[in-house]
């Protein structure tokens, strides 16, 4: 890791027209898959540089947050605001999510091309960066998650780990304003678990602004800086991590807590 | 069967040529049909009520298309083809070679099309999404991600379709294509020899089956790449070993 020092945001307040403005503004968010409600008037916002923890049980609606954010979900009431612009509209989808970068729980490498060909193909397809560009890029991302020695790999022939830290390289060579992690640790074994959790720990050190909806309590309260607890599709509590694992004063998320 | 082979060598020969020359073009067509309408038809329906509306007239149209030609014999395409051009072209025929290469395309594609669509649809979710994630539109996820995949996941239901379109080239025998079992009737007329001269074709007809399968059979081995894959030296290449070392492919 030669290139602690360097911003992982080089365009990260380019188009912050107030430095109150969110990065993200969630407002009376809601969705529904039919008659089956998900999330029901959700409000919170992410500021440039928070590491921002969403906890609780399944079914609680966390995912589905996080997949309304880049608009893998469209919501069905309420909005969306980046850098607070309404984007919530689905046409801008791909203008939104070239910004807003994810990690999914599995991996979703391009099983058709190698490690350096998954990092590149975003820069050079939707940045239209140049090959080289694009291959110096991913070099750089795929050594901060210490991955560089893979290049000529495929997905199949790597570990759990090592595929979800190609994932992570690959979403930062977008250069993302704000990395969405959707349980990146679930499918893997507790050793895995670790080398992820302490990759995504640099990120966070370095400044990335990221939302990570995770089981991972240890994580959350030692690396983030905010924690969010849902339930049945609402913020039940919000707040610091010192504050939500010594002295939650809700009883819901006192009883989930006190089980993990 | 060896005099009629010495014989009538150059005629066979003749009837392989044409034989796969219909096989190799009509399947590689009717592939090219195929993912068009794959791909066409794996669009998610669009926002706008107008481009719905066209989108889903495509769709029927393309419907009706697979529907109708795999639906009948590609005999009797092949005679309503040729003489329904000559109908409307005041009994002038489109020349045998150019119709046969026709009917067997659009015979194919009809197939390829939900070939290729059940490789598209069999690609995992997580693909598209990964792509999207990164801001991919529709198309370029297409072309990049899924079907590089779905064509390595089709390649034995194509390999399928090449060897039945080997094989029922000899349909066109109908409309006057001199293809192999044209030949052979030909060659029949002229020896009487019927069981030997339609042994001979059946095993020339196998021989290039069996060569088409072993070669497709290769092709996919070729797509799947080797095991092993070479991790670089140093954990902290410079560019330009890095350069060096990185295989373009």
């Amino acid at each position: 890791m030669t290139e602690n020092s360097t911003p992982y945001l080089q365009n990260g307040a380019v188009t912050a027209t107030n430095a109150d403005e969110p990065l993200v503004r969630v407002e009376h968010l809601g969705k529904s898959f039919g008659d089956h409600i998900v999330l029901k008037d959700i409000d919170f916002s992410v500021r440039q540089g928070d590491v921002t923890c969403i906890i609780g049980p399944s079914g609680s609606g966390k995912s589905t947050l996080l997949r309304c954010i880049n608009l893998f979900e469209q919501p069905t009431s309420g909005r969306i605001l980046f850098h607070g612009e309404n984007v919530t509209a689905a046409r801008k989808a791909n203008l939104l999510r070239r910004r807003v970068g994810m990690v999914f729980q599995s991996f979703n490498l391009f099983n058709n091309l190698n490690v350096l060909h998954n990092c590149t193909l975003g820069p050079r397809k939707v940045l239209k960066l140049k090959r080289a560009e694009a291959e110096a890029l991913a070099l750089k991302y795929l050594r901060v998650v210490g991955m560089d020695a893979f290049v000529n790999a495929k997905p199949r022939q790597l570990s759990g780990g090592q595929k979800q830290r190609v994932a992570i390289a690959r979403a930062l060579c977008m250069n993302p304003e704000v990395l969405l992690f959707d349980e990146p640790t679930s499918a893997l074994d507790p050793e895995m678990v670790g080398e992820v959790l302490a990759t995504m720990k640099t990120l966070a050190e370095q400044g990335l602004t990221m939302l990570v909806v995770t089981h991972e309590m240890g994580f959350a309260r030692d690396v983030a800086n905010h924690v969010v607890f849902m339930d049945g599709g609402v913020i039940v509590e919000e707040g610091s991590p010192e504050q939500m694992f010594t002295s939650p004063r809700q009883e819901r998320t006192k009883a989930f807590l006190s089980r993990s | 069967m060896l005099e009629i082979l010495r014989e009538y060598y150059s005629d066979i020969l003749l009837g392989v040529g044409y034989t796969m020359l219909v096989a190799v073009i009509g399947t590689l067509a009717g592939l090219l049909i195929g993912i068009l309408i794959g791909v066409y038809r794996t669009i998610p329906n669009p926002k706008n009520k107008v481009a719905l509306v066209f989108k889903k007239a495509g769709d029927y149209l393309l419907s009706a298309y697979v529907e109708v030609f795999r639906g009948t014999p590609m005999m009797v395409q092949a005679m309503v083809i040729f003489w329904g051009f000559a109908l409307l072209n005041d009994g002038k025929t489109l020349d045998v070679t150019v119709s046969g290469l026709v009917i067997v395309s659009v015979n194919t594609g009809a197939y390829m099309a939900e070939i290729v669509r059940g490789g598209i649809i069999s690609i995992d979710k997580g693909q598209f999404e990964g792509a999207h994630a990164l801001g991919l539109t529709h198309a370029q996820t297409m072309f990049n991600v899924v079907l590089p995949q779905a064509m390595r996941n089709i390649l034995p239901s194509v390999s399928n379709e090449f060897v039945i379109n080997i094989k029922d080239t000899s349909v066109l025998n109908v409309i006057g294509f001199t293809e192999l079992f044209f030949v052979a009737k030909d060659i029949v007329t002229q020896t009487y020899k019927t069981f030997q001269t339609y042994l001979l074709v059946a095993m020339v007809y196998f021989v290039l089956t069996f060569g088409i399968s072993m070669i497709l059979r290769l092709v996919e081995r070729k797509m799947d790449g080797g095991k092993n894959y070479k991790i670089l030296g140093s954990q902290n290449p410079d560019a330009e070993t890095f350069a060096r070392e990185v295989k373009h492919d």
